[in-house]
């Protein structure tokens, strides 16, 4: 158990800047998750942490102690590794004994040490196996093992789970979590997979071309997304334009006021967040509620997909807009292009700067 | 908790470390033999003198001219048998295709020089097939001179082109052949326009090989010569002349040599480079059958082919187990030879194992670290290994032999003693065959596999022996027999450095053919002939490709 500490750290492959000045603080104990699209840096910054390469600035601190100088093989690190790296030619338990036997701890220990961890990950009667009669959700539990039986400062899962199929990672998650509160150990979890971050973590970290967007925790990185990025790499968006007149924000696309005050008053070009699972569409033109915005719209498609109907509509302003909703036969007896209102509540709108990673306004 | 600071890591170590020692026992021997080249054996000066000598006097030009004929003649005859060989395995079903293949396997790595001197006892003024035809009064051609040497190329280089061709036309996508056929291409017209050109970058490579080797071959025109003087026999007869004083002459031709492989080599990667075919293996070859007169002529043809290349070597068997009486064969058979190889010659098979096996164990180490640092480090430095492992194969022996022993043999290496510096020729010479093989099997090793051993805590040599060696194992020791095979087998070089106490089998086997004594030479032969096959069976054991394994 230990917190760790990432001050400035940059990290260059000959002129591409896959890291540019990260700062991460990370309690003692806590699940913190590395989210981003292929390519931002998240591989990156956990070899880093492993000591696999060395970084062009910065420091990493491990109970606020540096541990930059240190090798790989000493920085008492555990890794998953995504394509589990398990040793083909020895068995599960030699496999999981790799690292004690490295630490020389005593014969007697080191047994007591890999049949509990192989409890724990509930491969006790797997033992004897090698690896290749093994299925890739066991594989993948051994390298879990291999990595805790260490009881390293902090360990490290690189998409530990991306390998395996649907039903089985929703399995293994809940089991890892489990795992890692039992165990108390401060875990830095890397996946490109939203849903697996935000089920998981306690802090997710959403990084972009080598740059932080946002850390906190999975609620307010969906509820409060710090700017646009993050608004719509996580979860769904719509992104409606924005005109200013006097001291108000409108939309482009319907009548009314949305914002004013502090808001419309400078002048940086805005958009308009909506998540499509507050976006009400009714047939006809309908007048808005207290507090609610009304777009009138055409309606493009309609998919009914069981729990939930999906919508995209046409909106005045030539923008396409979707909803999630619960299925409502009369919108799903409409024709492609029919007249449909959008009602959103005035609240559920969030404005972000007019950029890719525009900073939300507020 | 120490803090390790920033010493250079145990890869980086190893990388020097290897540097260094191809820089002494490869560059230096080759750059020892260029500067010599330019300097005046009387007056030690700088000087051309010794490349005007060479090339406006006619002997050497005759020399230069005769390994430039048979070199080219032993090729396109390596390839006019090699290329319709691998045509008709990869393409029809034979019976007895992999008798056919081991036997070209067997053909590539058996000593050299005993294809010479097995074709002597054949075909030379006694041969026994020469004395058959004689009763007959009918006159054989001689086997001696060119078209001798021609012959015997032709058949110990064509698996080369064989294997390596039939490899590629393995892995053609028959999609190309059926769409020809389906615009309207005759069967010859498609393999003339379609698959010859989809493999001409494997017959290519092919050739190239045969080329070098041809050029770089001693045992063959020294044994079948007669007068008929290649740059290898007179690099090696100038340096005997020379012995004493500087070898200028020597290094001289040896530097002509070097040029030519260079050449080969380089005309060889032009012609790559424009063509490269990328093919996805969706649609493979399938094998026809044939029938009648052709189904007879096409098994005549390839099991002939092999079967005359063997040839040499059950002849060699075959007379090693004939009665003699000193060097005569008195008729029926007896183990009078093999008596006489252990009287005589017991040192020389002691010598050879001793100095191939300690070659193969420092081959075996290096070629272990230096695929590491070729697969996984990304620096110019292992960059420059990588090319450094091609050098050995364009130097010739008699070169290379000539650069040792004018580099240890004086100044501060002065005191290295004969058996060194052959255990140390041999390792040099063949480290690129273990490397190559074992640098194939670590590709396949995903490197996260050392990582992982890194993160539980083993430093680099250890997960490297732990994880790494264990996972390459198959490729290390496929390629350590096959430098082993071509390590005890050595002849050219060998013959400039050994002296009365470092015989060895191969220069027993040459000097015993000199002197007329085909008995001894043939047990002596056979005895290689055994270890070889051996380690051709343990290679076949150990590799999952046993046709490319010996490429
Ligand atoms: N060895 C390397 N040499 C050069 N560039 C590299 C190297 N490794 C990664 N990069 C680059 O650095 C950037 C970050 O790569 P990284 O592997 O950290 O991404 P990632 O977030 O893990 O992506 P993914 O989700 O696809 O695994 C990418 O632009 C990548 O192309
Ligand atoms: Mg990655």
């Amino acid at each position: 158990m230990a917190s760790v500490d990432i001050i400035g750290i940059r990290k260059l492959y000959g002129d591409v800047v896959a890291l540019s000045d990260i700062n991460i603080s990370i309690a003692s104990g806590a699940f913190y998750t590395l989210l981003g699209p292929s390519g931002c840096g998240k591989t990156t910054l956990l070899r880093t942490i492993a000591g696999f390469h060395e970084q062009n600035a910065g420091t990493i601190a491990v109970d606020g102690k540096a541990i930059e100088g240190l090798p790989a093989y000493r920085r008492d690190v555990g890794m998953v590794f995504q394509d589990y790296a398990i040793f083909p030619h020895i068995s599960v338990r030699d496999n999981v004994a790799f690292g004690l036997k490295q630490r020389k701890i005593p014969r007697a220990e080191m047994e007591q040490r890999v049949a509990e961890v192989l409890d724990v990950v509930q491969l006790g009667q797997f033992a004897d196996r090698m690896p290749h009669e093994l299925s890739g959700g066991q594989q993948q539990r051994v390298g879990l093992a291999r990595a805790i039986v260490i009881r390293p400062k902090v360990l490290l899962m690189d998409e530990p789970l991306s390998n395996l199929d649907a039903r089985l990672r929703v399995d293994l998650r809940a089991e890892l979590r489990r795992i890692q509160q039992e165990l108390g150990i401060t875990t830095i979890y890397v996946t490109h997979d939203q849903e697996e971050a935000l089920a998981m973590s306690d802090t997710v970290c959403v990084m972009h071309q080598g740059v932080i967007q946002q850390a906190a925790n999975p609620l307010d990185i969906y509820l409060h997304p710090a700017n646009r990025f993050v608004a719509t790499f996580v979860g769904a968006n719509n992104f409606l334009a924005v005109t200013r007149q006097g001291d108000g924000l409108y939309l482009a696309s319907a009548g009314g006021v949305v914002a004013n005050g502090g808001l419309a008053a400078d002048g940086r070009p805005l958009v308009c967040g909506v998540r499509p699972e507050v976006v009400r569409v009714v047939p006809g033109s309908v007048p808005p509620g207290d507090e609610e915005v009304a777009i009138p719209a055409s309606l493009a498609s309609v998919s009914f997909i069981g729990r939930e109907m999906e919508v995209l509509v046409r909106t005045e302003a030539d923008e396409v807009v979707k909803s999630f909703a619960r299925p409502d036969p009369a919108v799903i007896a409409l024709q492609p292009g029919s007249a449909v209102t959008l009602l959103v509540h005035r609240s559920d709108l969030a404005f972000f700067e007019d950029s890719e990673t525009g900073r939300r306004a507020t | 908790m120490r803090i390790a600071g920033r010493r250079p890591d145990f890869w980086t170590v190893v990388t020097g470390v290897v540097l260094l020692v191809l820089a002494i026992l490869l560059l230096i021997p080759i750059l020892r033999v260029m500067l010599l080249s330019f300097v005046d054996a009387d007056t030690g000066n700088w000087t051309l003198g010794n490349y005007v000598e060479v090339f406006t006097r006619n002997f050497y030009l005759r020399g230069l001219k005769n390994t430039l004929f048979v070199g080219v003649l032993g090729t396109i005859g390596a390839c006019l048998v090699g290329i319709p060989l691998a045509f008709f395995t990869a393409r029809f079903h034979l019976w007895g295709r992999v008798w056919i293949s081991t036997l070209a396997i067997l053909v590539l790595v058996a000593p050299p020089f005993i294809g010479a001197y097995a074709w002597i006892m054949m075909l030379g003024s006694n041969g026994f097939i020469t004395n058959f035809f004689e009763r007959f009064g009918i006159e054989t051609p001689t086997i001696y001179g060119a078209h001798g040497i021609i012959l015997v190329f032709t058949l110990k280089f064509f698996p080369f082109v064989f294997l390596m061709t039939q490899t590629a036309l393995m892995a053609v996508n028959k999609s190309f052949e059926d769409a020809a056929e389906n615009l309207g291409c005759t069967p010859w017209q498609r393999f003339t326009k379609i698959t010859l050109p989809l493999v001409f970058p494997a017959i290519s490579t092919g050739a190239i090989i045969c080329f070098v080797l041809s050029i770089a071959d001693f045992g063959t025109p020294a044994i079948l010569g007669r007068g008929f003087r290649t740059l290898s026999t007179i690099a090696f007869a100038a340096y005997r002349s020379e012995l004493g004083g500087l070898p200028t002459i020597a290094v001289t031709v040896s530097m002509i040599m070097i040029a030519i492989s260079m050449l080969a080599l380089v005309v060889q990667r032009r012609i790559l480079a424009r063509r490269r075919y990328a093919s996805s293996l969706t649609n493979l070859p399938v094998k026809k059958r044939l029938a009648g007169w052709k189904n007879v002529a096409v098994h005549v043809f390839c099991h002939g082919a092999v079967l005359i290349a063997m040839l040499p070597n059950l002849v060699v068997v075959y007379t090693s187990f004939l009665k003699t009486n000193g060097p005569v064969f008195v008729g029926g058979f007896g183990l009078e030879s093999y008596e006489r190889m252990w009287r005589q010659a017991p040192m020389a098979v002691g010598n050879s194992f001793l100095f191939a096996l300690s070659a193969v164990a420092l081959i075996t180490i290096f070629s272990a670290l230096i695929s590491y640092v070729i697969v996984r480090r990304e620096t110019k430095a292992s960059g420059s290994i990588d090319f450094l492992m091609m050098v050995p194969y364009l130097v010739p022996g008699v070169v290379m032999a000539i650069g040792f022993v004018t580099t240890f043999r004086t100044g501060v290496f002065g005191g290295i003693g004969a058996a060194w510096l052959l255990i140390l020729l041999y390792f040099i010479r063949r480290l690129p065959y273990g490397v190559r093989s074992t640098t194939s099997s670590l590709r396949q090793v995903k490197p996260s596999m050392e990582e992982a051993a890194i993160n539980l805590g083993a430093p680099p040599l250890s997960a490297f022996l732990k994880v790494t060696v264990p996972l390459i194992l198959p490729g290390l020791i496929v390629g350590s027999l096959m430098s082993f095979i071509t390590a005890i087998n050595e002849l050219s070089g060998t013959l400039i450095i050994y002296d009365s106490g470092t015989l060895t089998m191969p220069v027993s086997i040459y000097l015993a053919v000199l002197d007329g004594e085909f008995g001894l030479a043939a047990a002596l032969s056979t005895v290689l002939l055994l270890c070889t096959g051996v380690c051709v069976y343990a290679v076949f054991r150990f590799s999952e490709n046993r046709d490319s394994a010996f490429l």
